[in-house]
């Protein structure tokens, strides 16, 4: 179980991008954050593994207190939290097959993964992720040889290395197609419902919230405003989270947003 | 495997095959780049070993031999193939030939160690202001030996500081007391003896200086021992005497401090390499401009004779840029004579043909559309130029050319190590007469200097590129009146920059002749030539007649028109049967063998090779008492006696091309092996906020610029000091010049990289060592190598160049050749030097076409 309890972060330059944010994620959820862009869903995911340090507030990890963990300890909580990014952040330069295996690296021995080298058994284990995801194929090839959809899955099957029981996606869909949007978001449903892994994923598309989560939380300029199941988000709470700045960049002058 | 590609059965048999002739193997296995660069490598390696006789580096070879067996054994089991261990023994190999080459001896880094400590100490204490003195000076005569009667001496004595010998007359080796009167009381002072053509020396006592100290009343005693102040030969006669004097000199400070001699040349110089570099860059443009387009393809490959002024062009300024600005200063210093004359030449020529070119390409990268819409309108050439290409390109020319003014800043910081111009003169002067903290103070207005004049075409530039505009009021009568402004100070300083820099233009003109025979000299490097042998006949001549009989016979291809006479006699020398259309020398030769030519620039023969001179008999020729044999008339000639052969020079430009391109491999390597810690404790990103970070990121910036602005042609002044003028003072120097270069690339390329990956791989659970192999390296890898190579690249220019000052290299051979008048062979090595930049301006842009 997560339990965010009365998040805030407030960045160097006096920008509140997480205001007093609490709520809790069971076991087993496919959480979706929405929110306009600048509302904070990076900067809460963020804070969840300590990609970004939380000004106050504390976030619970099965117990353990993440915000005040360090060193090792910090990295044995990170290596069982998986993450997923917009813009895949693979090295484009290394192979598909050394960018699966770095996500092992907090399992690994940390002199020896210096070398390159891993044992047989997480080669096997990348190999494995990789046909979970349909690229086995391209284990060889250079990341940056692969199209959009192809490096995201790149990412999840990074991600699969840690063995993580959850998984946070920062807009995993955001660069890609509709077609391909739908097919990772598969995957991620799968890995929920198949290895019981907690997905907690930013979203920006309605209909895409609808069909894959099974709870929804809203955030405005940092402050949360909805938490409730995606059939409790219509239309209007739709508009609620999104609406009003929407009417407003009709009017809205341009350094509004 | 397709069956027709089946390898030949056993796997052994490429095995063996390259065990004996590495890549033989593979080749047969159709891996035949991989076979032939293999082979290729093994031959130039084995030549530089044979050629260095480092034979210890036979062991990796060994090694590599074997590899090559593996290699291909393992080919032939149809195994992936991998360069690593190959690469490794063949990097051995060459930095092991590269060690020998250079004669890199580490341990004269520390040895020399004590050699260099004054320079470093002198840094810190340059030679700014001083007190101004006041001489106060008290002369008396004395007289040296004593004679009865004593005359009169022959120089006053001073009145108003008072000098009084114990005695009017001394001899050498005594003892002579002294006191003084009216001097500056409390203030110390020295003694000195003058001898009698009035030079002074200082005065000992018993081997010590004499030092003497005025008391309260300025009354002082003090004793020296006579010096032999005349040399022995010149000693006075018996009886007679000379006048010699003392002098007893106070230096007491007075006044305000002042700006100190070194000061006021440092400043004088600072303004001529302003000048230099301000001039060369102006009349660069206004010469590289017309140029670029004649360089411009799109402008150019209109039709055939365009594009083949393209192309001569183009081919032009290649070479006249892969010729260093210091070589062209070398050159010019020949045609215009020593000076800032010489050097703005070089400065200028070397500006036009790289200005050209980057304003070329500039020119090549415009958006064609604007030059066919003005085209379609019916316009004429110059039109389309002005209306339609113009436009396009300003800002990047204007760009370009405060990139090459700043070039030429640093530039003419070294120029004066080939002329007499700028600050690198004054640096060069001062080494050699150990005036460190002159020399300090030369070396630190260089960084000031440089690092001045960056900022402000650094500002400059950034305004230009963002189009922001360079007067910020709006007021149109102010910006006139700035515009205004601007004008007169640039033509202001055009014309103190002409005279500053000394042009005379008459000067290019009365040099001609001597430009001219030197670019005819140049256009034929020595290549090829053919053995001759010295071959001489003679025939003998007997002055006055009957004086001797002479017992060697007359050789018959030389005949003279008498065979005896007086000196002033007319004879006509007459050569036959000799080489045809071949320069000879005639002489008169006595019978010990010494000789006296004829005539100077004496003679060529004909078609047939008959040569004729007329002369009159020299009286040297005339026969001495004792002697038996008369003199003889000699006609020597070189005459060819094997064919065709590449000549010594020829050797020795090879030789010295394998050393500067070693040098440049060891420099360079040194450089990034040093500068890649170093530039990750440069890069913002990594070090992050922390004060400690911050602290380190801004003084190692810092260090990196400041050092970076000293060109490595003055480092070697340095290094050669340190470690001993030769190739290893050259690598040191590029090496201190490569570590803050590289770094500050580095280091920036390291701030460029994509944060995503680090962030990812932290997430993951890594540690920050994990993560900077995982995420960073990879990323850093091809910029850094990209660097590298760019870097290898500028040391190979520099390297060529760096010999000048004792760096070693093909440079050093260079400039004795021209200061030999050997022109033929400074040729041949500049068309070495062209096609090592050429190769390797290739080689280069190959290898990073690969890498991005
Ligand atoms: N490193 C930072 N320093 C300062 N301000 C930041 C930083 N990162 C984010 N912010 C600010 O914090 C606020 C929340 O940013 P955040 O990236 O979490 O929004 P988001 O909901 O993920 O938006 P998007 O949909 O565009 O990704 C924004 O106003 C942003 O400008
Ligand atoms: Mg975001």
């Amino acid at each position: 179980m997560l339990q965010i309890k009365n998040l805030t972060k407030v960045f160097p330059t006096g920008t509140v991008a997480l205001n007093n944010v609490s709520f809790e994620v069971h076991d087993g959820e496919y959480l979706a954050v929405i929110g306009l862009s600048g509302s904070g869903k990076s900067t809460l995911l963020r804070c969840i593994n300590r990609l970004i340090d939380p000004t106050s507030g504390e976030v619970i990890w099965n117990e353990h207190n993440i915000t005040s963990a360090s060193g090792a300890e910090l990295r044995r909580m990170r290596r069982q939290i998986g993450m997923i990014f917009q813009h895949f952040n693979l090295v484009k330069r290394s192979s598909v097959m050394t960018n699966v295996l770095s996500g092992r690296l907090g399992y690994v021995h940390p002199v020896w993964s210096l070398f390159g080298r891993f044992s047989a058994a997480d080669r096997q284990r990348a190999m494995a992720a990789l046909e979970r995801v349909g690229i086995a194929d391209k284990a060889d090839n250079r990341a940056d040889q692969l199209s959009g959809g192809q490096q995201q899955r790149v990412g999840i099957a990074r991600a699969l290395m840690q063995e993580p029981q959850l998984l946070l996606a920062d807009e995993p869909v955001a660069s890609l197609d509709p077609v391909l949007s739908h097919s990772i978001l598969r995957y991620l449903e799968l890995l929920n419902q198949q290895d019981g892994i907690t997905v907690l994923c930013s979203l920006h598309f309605l209909d895409l919230v609808h069909r894959y989560a099974t709870r929804v939380v809203g955030l405005k300029g940092g402050e949360l405003v909805f938490d409730g199941l995606p059939s409790e988000l219509t239309p209007e709470k739709f508009k609620e989270v999104y609406g009003e700045e929407a009417e407003m960049v009709q009017v809205a002058p341009p350094h509004a947003a | 495997m397709p069956p027709e590609n089946k390898p030949p059965s056993s796997p052994w048999f490429p095995a063996l095959l390259s065990l004996f002739i590495p890549g033989s193997g593979q080749f047969i296995l159709k891996e035949r780049s991989r076979g032939f660069v293999l082979f290729l490598t093994v031959i130039i390696l084995l030549s530089l070993i044979a050629w260095t006789r480092a034979f210890v580096l036979l062991v990796p070879m060994v090694f590599l031999f074997f590899w090559s067996a593996r290699d291909a054994y393992r080919l032939a089991k149809g195994r992936q193939p991998g360069w690593g261990a190959a690469l490794l023994l063949a990097g051995l190999v060459l930095y092991g030939t590269a060690i020998v080459v250079t004669e890199v001896r580490p341990t004269r880094l520390i040895t020399g160690l004590p050699n260099v400590q004054p320079y470093l100490r002198s840094l810190f204490n340059p030679d700014l202001f001083e007190q101004p003195t006041e001489e106060i000076t008290g002369v008396a005569p004395i007289m040296v030996p004593c004679v009865d009667p004593l005359p009169a001496p022959n120089r006053e004595a001073s009145t108003d500081h008072i000098l009084i010998p114990e005695a009017p007359c001394t001899e050498v080796g005594n003892l002579l007391h002294i006191t003084g009167e009216g001097f500056a009381p409390n203030e110390s002072g020295q003694m000195q003896w003058i001898d009698p053509l009035g030079t002074p020396r200082r005065a000992t006592l018993d081997g010590q200086v004499v030092v003497f100290t005025a008391d309260e009343n300025g009354r002082f005693e003090t004793a020296l021992t006579v010096p032999q102040a005349v040399p022995l030969t010149a000693q006075p006669a018996p009886g007679e005497t000379l006048t010699h004097a003392v002098r007893a000199v106070q230096s007491i400070p007075s006044g305000r401090l002042q700006p100190t001699q070194t000061l006021s040349l440092v400043w004088e110089k600072i303004g001529e390499t302003i000048a230099l570099a301000f001039l060369a860059t102006v009349m660069g443009v206004i010469f590289a401009v017309p140029v670029s387009f004649l360089a411009a393809r799109n402008l150019m490959g209109g039709n055939a004779v365009t594009l083949a002024i393209y192309n001569i062009v183009r081919a032009i300024l290649n070479i006249i840029r892969s010729i260093e600005t210091l070589m062209w200063a070398i050159i010019f210093a020949v045609w215009v004579g020593l000076g800032p004359f010489a050097g703005t030449l070089a400065l200028w020529f070397h500006t036009v043909a790289a200005l050209a070119k980057l304003y070329s390409e500039a020119i090549e990268s415009i958006d064609p559309g604007p030059i066919e819409a003005i085209r379609a309108t019916g316009a004429n050439w110059p039109q389309m130029v002005v209306y339609a290409v113009l436009p396009q390109i300003l800002p990047t020319f204007t760009s370009f050319t405060l990139y090459r003014f700043d070039i030429n800043v640093r530039l003419s910081t070294v120029i004066g190590l080939v002329s007499d111009a700028g600050l690198g003169f004054l640096v060069v002067q001062w080494v050699r007469l150990n005036r460190f903290s002159a020399m300090a103070t030369a070396i630190i207005a260089i960084i000031i200097v440089v690092a001045v004049l960056d900022l402000a075409s650094g500002w400059l530039r950034e305004r230009i590129i963002q189009g922001k505009p360079i007067i910020s009021s709006k007021n149109p009568v102010v910006r006139a009146a700035i515009k205004l402004m601007i004008v007169v100070a640039f033509l202001a300083t055009f014309a103190w920059s002409w005279q500053v820099a000394k042009i005379n233009l008459v000067e290019l003109v009365t040099g001609a002749p001597k430009g001219l025979a030197l670019a005819r000299e140049f256009a034929t490097p020595d290549l090829f030539t053919r053995p001759t042998e010295s071959r001489a006949i003679s025939t003998p001549l007997t002055v006055p007649c009957g004086a001797a009989e002479s017992t060697i016979p007359a050789d018959p291809d030389i005949t003279l028109s008498v065979d005896c006479g007086d000196p002033g006699d007319p004879v006509v020398i007459t050569g036959t049967n000799l080489p045809p259309n071949r320069t000879v020398s005639i002489r008169w030769v006595m019978p010990d063998g010494a000789f006296l030519r004829v005539k100077s620039n004496c003679c060529d023969t004909d078609g047939d090779g008959n040569v004729t001179l007329d002369a009159a008999i020299n009286p040297i020729m005339v026969v001495e008492e004792g002697q038996t044999e008369p003199g003889r008339v000699e006609i020597t000639y070189e005459e060819i006696v094997g064919g065709w052969q590449v000549t010594e020079t020829v050797r020795t430009v090879i030789r010295l091309s394998i050393v500067t391109l070693l040098m440049a491999l060891l420099a360079t390597t040194i450089g990034a092996l040093f500068a890649i810690p170093l530039s990750f404790l440069a890069a913002r990103n990594i070090m992050g906020d922390s004060p400690i970070g911050r602290t380190t990121y801004y003084g190692l910036r810092t260090a990196f610029n400041i050092a970076r602005s000293i060109e490595p042609l003055i480092l070697v002044l340095v290094a050669a000091t340190w470690v001993g003028a030769g190739p290893f003072a050259g690598v040191l120097a590029l090496a201190l010049n490569n570590i803050p270069n590289l770094g500050k690339l580095f280091s920036e390329s390291i701030e460029e990289i994509d944060p995503g990956p680090v962030e990812a791989v932290t997430a993951s659970g890594a540690t920050r060592m994990q993560s900077l192999v995982y995420a960073i390296v990879p990323q850093i890898i091809p910029p850094f190598l990209a660097f590298i190579i760019y870097q290898w690249d500028i040391n190979i220019r520099m390297s060529t160049v760096i010999g000048f000052v004792g760096g070693g290299g093909i440079g050093q051979q260079f400039r004795i050749w021209v200061s030999l008048n050997q022109y033929g062979a400074a040729a041949t090595a500049i068309l070495a030097i062209v096609i090592m930049v050429w190769t390797m301006d290739y080689l280069s842009a190959k290898a990073r076409e690969r890498l991005v």
